[in-house]
């Protein structure tokens, strides 16, 4: 570390314990020592529910880091003076201290979110910075509305490397079947598009489903990423509905007995593609036909079918809690498997 | 109410539901379920973790091109495509069209073929100017 930092060593201010910082539910390390902008970015940090530490020069950034790290987000001036006792000429081009304190960081956490204020350009294009640092988000705007958007970004990022493996694969599995409920409204998306079509709009977070989808900190990354899921696969269908001719397939037409029948079931065709496109539109005959060996698996299906609740079909086939696991257990395992196997054939056109 | 829903509406309904049931898994069985399936619970998660992050590279490495290009897009401007499976936005200064996939990192649009024409016009060069 030294070679990053090789200014004579002075004495620094005593510094608070550090253990208030990480009992907080959000931190940040302010390296700063332009008083007003210390001042403007505590505050806007403050105001964003973090609980902030700053320190004026990068060795004692540096030392508040080691003591106290790693914070939800780091943020360094450009310009920060290496330690106290030196007089420091801003307008000197090669002052680069905050750059040298980043790399530091990152050595000890690869994964830390730092943003570098660079106040003194005018856009991130002219800030000279090596190339590890290259994708290191950038403050040229003294704006809380720019602040905002980096620090949601470095928010949303750290949730992204937290989230564990199996809070992963419910998140995938969720997807999978909420894309698979869309059927032709899917338009030939998969899971994974819905999954980062809700990162997206986590990015862009904006509160207007149109623009974005704000995180709000107070629902875990989990729970918000599936209520965006939710929200996109819901809008997908509306859109499709608003424009998209239904096939006659789709009317649902009754025969004698009152059973649901499609007024070409039994119509003849000399078109292979048109005739699988029908049979493809009947996914939930598919399904129910998958589980025709398992009557609990199609007794629950049909159930779901119906609108039931857990309850009542616990209750109706006299399932206790353990069997009921178990079946839909083996309905997941199933119709993803089914999927997994499909290949392209699981696919509905775009 | 069920009586009058359509094939379509009671499949979406089947499958949200057996998607709320998955938010509703153990630790232990999301990763035993991913094994029967037949794939391998952690190349499974990470390749999730996959997606997502290269959902956010996707956005950084469009909002740096334009960057570079001297073109000004508001992060919050960008809108989802008709169809979802793009974003796209315009250059506040020029007005320029550009749209990206996520996915693929694909990007399009006019304001990738050049440096923004109004670029630098009312920018102040504050290098020159000191911070006092």
């Amino acid at each position: 570390m030294a070679h990053l930092l090789p200014y004579p060593e002075s004495p620094a201010p005593p510094l608070p314990p550090p253990r208030s910082i990480n009992a907080s539910p959000k931190s940040a390390l302010l390296v700063e020592n332009d008083q007003s902008l210390l001042s403007f970015l505590r505050r806007s940090l403050e105001d964003d529910g973090y609980a902030v530490r700053t320190a004026a020069n990068s060795e004692e950034g540096l030392r508040l880091y080691r003591d106290c790290g790693p914070f939800n987000v780091v943020l360094i001036d450009y310009c920060v003076p290496p330690n106290y006792g030196f007089g420091i000429d801003y307008l000197a081009p090669l002052q680069k201290h905050g750059i040298g304190l980043a790399m530091a960081i990152r050595q000890i956490h690869p994964l830390q979110g730092i943003i570098i204020t660079a106040l003194a350009y005018r856009d991130a294009r002219e800030v000279p910075r090596p190339l590890e640092l290259m994708h290191i988000p950038l403050l040229v705007d003294i704006s809380n509305f720019q602040l905002r958007s980096l620090l949601e970004k470095i928010e949303v990022e750290r949730a992204i490397e937290a989230l564990t493996s199996s809070e992963l694969l419910r998140l995938r599995q969720f997807a999978e079947f909420r894309v698979r409920g869309l059927g032709r409204a899917a338009r030939g998306r998969t899971g994974e598009d819905l999954l980062q079509e809700a990162l997206m709009r986590t990015l862009i977070g904006a509160e207007d489903l149109q623009k974005g989808r704000h995180w709000n900190k107070d629902v875990d990354f989990v729970g918000h990423l599936t209520g965006a899921m939710q929200s996109i696969s819901n809008h997908w269908k509306r859109q499709f509905k608003e424009t998209e001719a239904y096939l006659i397939s789709e009317f649902p037409v009754r025969d004698a007995e009152g059973q649901e029948q499609s007024p070409l079931d039994n119509v003849a065709s000399e078109h292979a593609e048109a005739d699988q496109r029908l049979i493809e539109q009947d996914e939930k005959d598919r399904v129910l036909t998958t589980f025709k060996d398992d009557p609990e698996a199609t007794q629950i299906l049909q159930d779901f079918l119906d609108g039931l609740k857990k309850s009542e079909i616990k209750s109706r086939y006299g399932l206790d809690e353990r069997k009921y696991a178990a079946t839909m257990k083996r309905i997941r395992v199933k119709l993803l498997g089914r999927r997994n196997g499909g290949g392209q054939g699981e696919k509905h056109d775009r | 109410m069920i009586d009058k829903m359509t094939h379509d509406e009671r499949l979406e309904q089947l499958m949200n539901r057996l998607a709320e049931s998955v938010l509703g898994l153990s630790d232990e069985a999301a990763l035993a379920e991913t094994s029967e399936v037949g794939a391998d619970p952690e190349q499974e998660a990470e390749r999730t973790r996959f997606v997502l992050r290269q959902a956010s590279k996707a956005l950084d490495n469009v909002t740096e091109r334009l960057s570079n290009l001297g073109h000004t897009i508001n992060s919050n401007g960008w809108r989802g495509g008709r169809w979802g499976h793009h974003f796209h936005s315009t250059c506040q200064t020029c007005g320029s069209f550009v749209s990206f996939t996520p996915a693929t990192g694909e990007m399009r649009g006019e304001a990738l073929d050049g440096q923004c024409p109004e670029s630098g016009q009312f920018a102040i060069p504050r290098r020159e100017a000191s911070r006092k």
